[in-house]
C-alpha cells in the first residue's frame, strides 16, 4: 500500500515537474509554401489551410509569418478567382477576408527564409516579416514543397539542405529564440530533412522517409488540380474534427499515433531523441501547445490592496501626476517671474505651437501654367524642326 | 569509278612505296627547330604561370571566408559568469538629527552588523553610511526622482536615505516609507536610544529588519535573475512577474487604440491626456528605456464571430465577461493593432467602450474593467455615461471623451504598464521600486549580452562557413568594454551609470549577433563541390597537364642526354 503511494508521489511529482517546464509565454507559427506555378496548387492550399487552424486556434496574424510563393486565387487559371479551396468539396474558402501574407511570390527564397530564422534582417525590415520569438516561445514550423535527399527545393530555383536548416534552428537555440520548436514538413523523401537538427527542444515530424514519394490526397475536377497532400490532409482532419478548441487536451502523442500509413500512402516519421525526456516526455505536450496560443490574461482587482496591486499603484502614480503638475506650475511661475520681454517671447512661441497647420496636398498655381505650356509647345516644335531638317538633310545627301 | 579505283590501288602504292626507303624518310615530321621547342616551352610557361600567379590567387581570394578575429575565450568566460560577478552594494544614508554623533556612530555600526547577519545573498547587500548634513539628506530625499541620480560623479548612487527621529510617546520604534520619494523615516522612543555598550540594541535590529524587508523582493529577483531561474524563495511569483513582463529593449512603443462597436464616440482628448497622465510616467521611466507614442480611433469595430458574447447579468445589471473569454476578447484579425511604427516592441493599450445595448460591461467575476495580457498589452472596459439621442429616446454613447473622463483609464494604463516593463511590486514608493527596476534590469542585460557573447563565440567555432566581417568584431570589442565597465559600476554602487552601460553593451551585442552579412545558407557536401569545379576544369585541366608532363618529360630525357654526353 505505502509502495502504491509512494509510487503516485513520484508520479505526481513527475507530472508537476512536467508542468514546470513545459512553461512558455507565447506562440509563434511560421508557415512555408516553396513551390510556385499551378500545378502546384495543392502546396498553397496545405499552407493556408494550416494558417487557418493556427489562427482559428489563437495565433495572431502578427505572430505567424506565412511565406507564399505564387497567388493562386489571383491566377488566370483558377475557376474560382480569388478564392483557394482545400478540398473538393468547397467548403471552406481559405483566402477568406483575412489573410496576411508575409512573404509572397520572389520573396520566398532560401536567404530570406534563412534569414527570417536567424533574424539577420536590415535594419528597416518591417516587424510583421521578423520572428520576434523568444526564450519563451514555442513554434510551430511547417513547411512543404518539392524536396529530394536532404533537400527542399525553393521557387524551382534554389534549394535548402538539410545541413542549413539545421544550422539555422542551431543558431535560433544560441540566440534562446525559441523554447521549444515542433518542426513539420511534407515533401518527398521529408523525413531526411530533418536528420541533420542538432540542436535541442526540437519535435520533427515528416510525411515520408528517404525514397519514398508524398501523394496528393485528392484532385477538385473543377479547379483542374490536386488541392492537397495526403499527409497534411490528414493532420488536419485530426486538428479540425478533434482539437476543436484552444483549451483541448489532446497531445501530440496523439497527433502522432493518428498517422495511418494506409492512408497516407508513405511512412511519416518522427524524431524524438533532441527532445529532453525523449519520447516519453514529448508526447505529453500537448498540440495546442504548439498550435494555439498562450494567453492568461490577469484580470485587475480593483479592491485588492496587496503590494503592486492596481489600487497601490494609482495612488502612487496620481501622486507622481500631481508632483509633475506642482513642477510645471512652479516652473510656469519662475517665467512669469522674469522680465516681461521674455514671458512675451513665451507667449509667442505658444502662438507659433499652436497656429502650426497641417501639411497638406499644394494646390497647382492657376498663374503659371500658361507659361509652362509655351515651354512644352516650344519644346515640341523644336524637335519637329530638328526631325524634319534632319530628314530634308538626308534626302539630300 | 575511278575514285574508287583509286582507293583500292592506294594500299597498293603505299605498299610498293614502302620497298622504297627514300619517300618514307619524308613522312617523318622534320625534326622541331630548338626555336620552335622554346616557344612551346614559352607558351606552356607563360599559361601555367598566369594560372598560378593570377588564377589560383584569384580562385583563393574570392571563395575564402573573411572572418575577423574575435576574442573567443574573453568572450566565453564572459558568458561563463567568469570574468564577473555582478555585486548590488546599495548605499544607504542614515541620518540621525536627534542623537549625538557617536551615538548615532554607534547605531550605524551595530545596524550593519545585524543587516549582516540577516542577508544571506551575498551579491546584493546594503552599505550604511551615516550622514550628518540632514539639511542636503532630506533636499536629496525630495528631489531625488530616479532620473538625478548621480550620473556623472563618481559617488555611489544614494539608494534610501534613513531619518532617525526620536518621538516622544512611542512604546516600540515606528517606521515611515514616504511614498513619493527615498526616504524611509523611523520614529524611537527617546529611551531607546543605543547605549554604546549594547552590542545588540533594539533599534538597530528594528531598523536592519525594515531595511531588510524592504528589498526583500528585489534581493529575490536578483538572485533569481542569477542564478539563471533555478528555483529559490519566491521563485515562482518572481518568475511568473518576470514572464508577464516585456523582453527588455531599449525603445518601446505604446500604442492607444479606442475602439467602439458603434459610431462614437468618435473622439478622445488622447494629446491631453498622454500629456497629463501618462508622461510624469514615462519621464520617470527614462533612464531605464525610451517610448514612442501613437494613438488610433476604430469605429465599427466588432468581436471576432468566435469569441463568446457578453452575457446580460441580471443581479449586477451589467454584461459581462467571463474570465476564462477575455483572452478571445481582442479580435486580432480585424483589429488593426501591432502597428509595426518604430523599431521597439509594442505594447498595446485598448480603451474599449462597449455599444450603448451592451452597457456598461465588466468581468464576470470580481466587477473589474480592466486586465492586462501578459506581454502584449492592457485592455480598459471605459463604459461613458449614455446620452438620450433625439426624439426617440434612443440611447448613444457621448460622441467626444473628454480628458477627465479618461482618467481612470490612464490611471490603469500607466499601472499596467509598470507591470509590463517588470517593475517590483515593493516597497510601497514609486521611486524606490524606479531604482530596483534600474538593477534589477542593469542584471538581466549584463546576463544576456554576456550570454549572446557566449552563443556568438561557439556560433564562429562551430560554423566554420560563416563569414565575419570587421564590423562584428569591433562591436564584440564595445560590449566587453562595455560589459567590464557596466561590472566596475555595480561593484561600486554606480547603478545608473552601470545601466546606461549595460545597454550600450546589450545593443552592440544583439547587433553582432544579428549582422546581416552572417548568413551561412549555402552548405556544399564536397560531391557538390567536385560536380561543380570538374565540368569547368576538366577540359581545361587535361591539356595543361598533359602539356606540362610532356614539356616535363622533354626536359628530363634532354638533361640526361647532356648528363651522358659530358661524362
Amino acid at each position: 500500500m505505502s509502495l502504491l503511494i509512494r509510487l503516485l508521489q513520484a508520479l505526481a511529482l513527475l507530472l508537476f515537474v512536467g508542468a514546470a517546464t513545459a512553461e512558455h509565454t507565447s506562440n509563434w507559427a511560421v508557415l512555408v509554401s516553396t513551390s510556385r506555378f499551378w500545378f502546384n496548387y495543392r502546396h498553397l492550399a496545405n499552407v493556408l489551410s494550416l494558417y487557418r487552424t493556427v489562427k482559428r486556434l489563437g495565433i495572431p496574424d502578427s505572430q505567424i509569418i506565412l511565406m507564399l510563393p505564387d497567388d493562386m486565387a489571383c491566377n488566370p487559371r483558377n475557376a474560382f478567382p480569388g478564392t483557394v479551396y482545400s478540398n473538393a468539396d468547397r467548403a471552406v474558402d481559405l483566402y477568406g477576408d483575412n489573410i496576411e501574407v508575409d512573404y509572397r511570390g520572389y520573396e520566398v527564397t532560401v536567404e530570406n527564409f534563412i534569414r527570417l530564422l536567424t533574424d539577420r534582417l536590415d535594419e528597416d525590415v518591417p516587424r510583421s516579416k521578423r520572428l520576434g520569438s523568444d526564450a519563451g516561445s514555442n513554434v510551430l514550423v511547417y513547411m512543404t514543397g518539392h524536396g529530394g535527399d536532404q533537400f527542399l527545393k525553393f521557387q524551382d530555383a534554389e534549394e535548402i539542405g538539410a545541413w542549413d536548416l539545421a544550422d539555422a534552428f542551431g543558431q535560433m537555440w544560441e540566440k534562446k529564440r525559441y523554447h521549444e520548436l515542433l518542426f513539420m514538413i511534407d515533401t518527398c523523401q521529408a523525413n531526411t530533412m530533418y536528420t541533420h537538427f542538432y540542436s535541442p527542444n526540437i519535435v520533427a515530424t515528416g510525411s515520408s522517409e528517404l525514397d519514398q514519394s508524398s501523394y496528393s490526397h485528392h484532385a477538385d475536377n473543377d479547379v483542374g488540380v490536386a488541392v492537397i497532400d495526403r499527409w497534411t490532409y490528414y493532420v488536419l482532419e485530426f486538428l479540425e474534427t478533434q482539437v476543436t478548441s484552444a483549451n483541448s487536451k489532446l497531445t501530440l502523442g496523439d497527433l502522432f499515433d493518428s498517422y495511418d500509413m494506409s492512408k497516407i500512402h508513405s511512412q511519416p516519421g518522427v524524431r524524438w531523441d533532441l527532445f529532453p525526456g525523449g519520447e516519453q516526455e514529448g508526447r505529453l505536450r500537448t498540440v495546442v501547445d504548439f498550435f494555439g496560443n498562450v494567453q492568461n490574461v490577469e484580470i485587475e482587482n480593483a479592491n485588492a490592496t496587496d503590494p503592486g496591486s492596481l489600487k497601490e499603484d494609482l495612488a502612487e502614480i496620481a501622486r507622481l501626476v500631481e508632483k509633475w503638475r506642482k513642477r510645471d506650475e512652479e516652473y510656469s511661475a519662475i517665467l512669469g517671474n522674469s522680465s516681461q520681454s521674455q514671458s512675451e517671447g513665451a507667449q509667442s512661441h505658444t502662438v507659433q505651437l499652436s497656429s502650426k497647420k497641417p501639411v497638406g496636398a499644394t494646390k497647382m498655381a492657376e498663374a503659371g501654367s500658361w507659361g509652362k505650356r509655351l515651354v512644352g509647345l516650344s519644346v515640341v516644335g523644336a524637335c519637329t524642326a530638328v526631325w524634319v531638317a534632319g530628314s530634308i538633310l538626308g534626302r539630300s545627301a | 569509278m575511278t575514285s574508287k579505283n583509286g582507293d583500292h590501288g592506294s594500299p597498293q602504292t603505299s605498299s610498293t612505296l614502302k620497298a622504297d626507303p627514300k619517300p618514307s624518310a619524308q613522312r617523318v615530321p622534320p625534326p622541331e627547330t630548338p626555336e620552335a621547342i622554346q616557344t612551346r616551352f614559352r607558351v606552356i610557361a607563360a599559361f601555367w604561370a598566369v594560372i598560378i600567379f593570377l588564377g589560383f590567387p584569384i580562385w583563393w581570394k574570392t571563395t575564402s571566408i573573411y572572418r575577423a578575429h574575435l576574442p573567443i575565450q574573453e568572450m566565453a568566460d564572459w558568458a561563463d559568469g567568469k570574468t564577473c560577478r555582478p555585486v548590488f552594494p546599495l548605499e544607504i544614508h542614515v541620518a540621525a538629527p536627534t542623537m549625538q554623533l557617536p551615538e548615532s556612530q554607534h547605531l550605524v555600526r551595530t545596524t550593519q552588523h545585524a543587516l549582516d547577519d540577516l542577508n544571506e545573498f551575498a551579491a546584493h547587500h546594503l552599505r550604511l553610511k551615516l550622514t550628518n548634513d540632514t539639511e542636503t539628506s532630506t533636499a536629496q530625499g525630495i528631489d531625488n526622482t530616479p532620473i538625478t541620480g548621480s550620473m556623472m560623479d563618481d559617488a555611489p548612487d544614494t539608494a534610501l536615505t534613513v531619518r532617525v527621529v526620536a518621538q516622544e510617546g512611542l512604546a516600540t520604534p515606528r517606521s515611515e516609507l514616504r511614498a513619493d520619494t527615498t526616504q524611509l523615516d523611523i520614529f524611537y522612543p527617546p529611551s531607546q536610544v543605543p547605549i554604546p555598550s549594547s552590542s545588540n540594541p533594539p533599534l538597530s535590529v528594528f531598523i536592519a529588519e525594515e531595511l531588510q524587508r524592504l528589498y526583500s523582493e528585489e534581493k529575490a529577483t536578483i538572485a533569481y535573475i542569477l542564478s539563471g531561474g533555478a528555483a529559490g524563495r519566491d521563485s515562482e511569483s518572481i518568475s511568473r512577474r518576470l514572464r508577464r513582463s516585456m523582453k527588455y529593449a531599449d525603445t518601446y512603443h505604446l500604442s492607444f487604440s479606442l475602439f467602439t462597436p458603434g459610431s462614437a464616440p468618435s473622439s478622445w482628448d488622447i494629446e491631453a491626456a498622454v500629456q497629463e497622465y501618462l508622461s510624469p510616467l514615462l519621464h520617470a521611466f527614462g533612464p531605464i528605456s525610451n517610448f514612442t507614442i501613437d494613438t488610433q480611433v476604430q469605429l465599427y469595430a466588432t468581436f471576432s464571430p468566435m469569441a463568446p458574447p457578453p452575457v446580460y447579468d441580471e443581479t449586477e445589471s451589467a454584461w459581462t465577461l467571463k474570465k476564462e473569454d477575455l483572452s478571445a476578447f481582442i479580435n486580432a484579425a480585424e483589429w488593426p493593432l501591432n502597428p509595426s511604427i518604430g523599431n521597439g516592441p509594442t505594447l498595446n493599450f485598448i480603451l474599449y467602450v462597449p455599444d450603448p445595448s451592451q452597457s456598461p460591461m465588466v468581468v464576470k467575476e470580481n466587477r473589474a474593467s480592466s486586465w492586462i495580457v501578459p506581454q502584449w498589452g492592457g485592455v480598459f472596459l471605459l463604459n461613458p455615461p449614455l446620452e438620450q439621442a433625439g426624439q426617440s429616446g434612443s440611447q448613444t454613447n457621448p460622441g467626444h471623451i473628454t480628458q477627465e473622463s479618461l482618467r481612470p483609464a490612464f490611471m490603469t494604463f500607466s499601472h499596467q504598464l509598470l507591470t509590463l516593463l517588470g517593475t517590483p511590486t515593493t516597497p510601497a514608493s514609486l521611486p524606490l521600486r524606479l531604482q530596483s527596476l534600474i538593477r534589477v534590469r542593469a542584471a538581466t542585460l549584463l546576463l544576456s549580452a554576456s550570454s549572446t557573447m557566449g552563443s556568438l563565440a561557439r556560433l564562429t567555432e562551430s560554423l566554420a562557413a560563416i563569414p565575419i566581417p570587421a564590423t562584428v568584431a569591433s562591436s564584440v570589442s564595445t560590449t566587453l568594454a562595455q560589459l567590464s565597465s557596466t561590472c566596475s559600476h555595480l561593484r561600486e554602487g554606480r547603478f545608473g551609470a552601470a545601466l546606461t552601460s549595460a545597454r550600450i553593451a546589450e545593443t552592440e551585442a544583439e547587433r553582432s549577433f544579428f549582422e546581416k552579412s552572417m548568413v551561412g545558407q549555402v552548405y556544399f557536401p564536397d560531391e557538390h563541390k567536385v560536380a561543380v569545379y570538374l565540368p569547368l576544369l576538366g577540359p581545361i585541366g587535361v591539356p595543361l597537364l598533359v602539356s606540362l608532363m610532356k614539356e616535363l618529360k622533354r626536359l628530363v630525357a634532354g638533361w640526361k642526354a647532356r648528363r651522358r654526353s659530358t661524362a
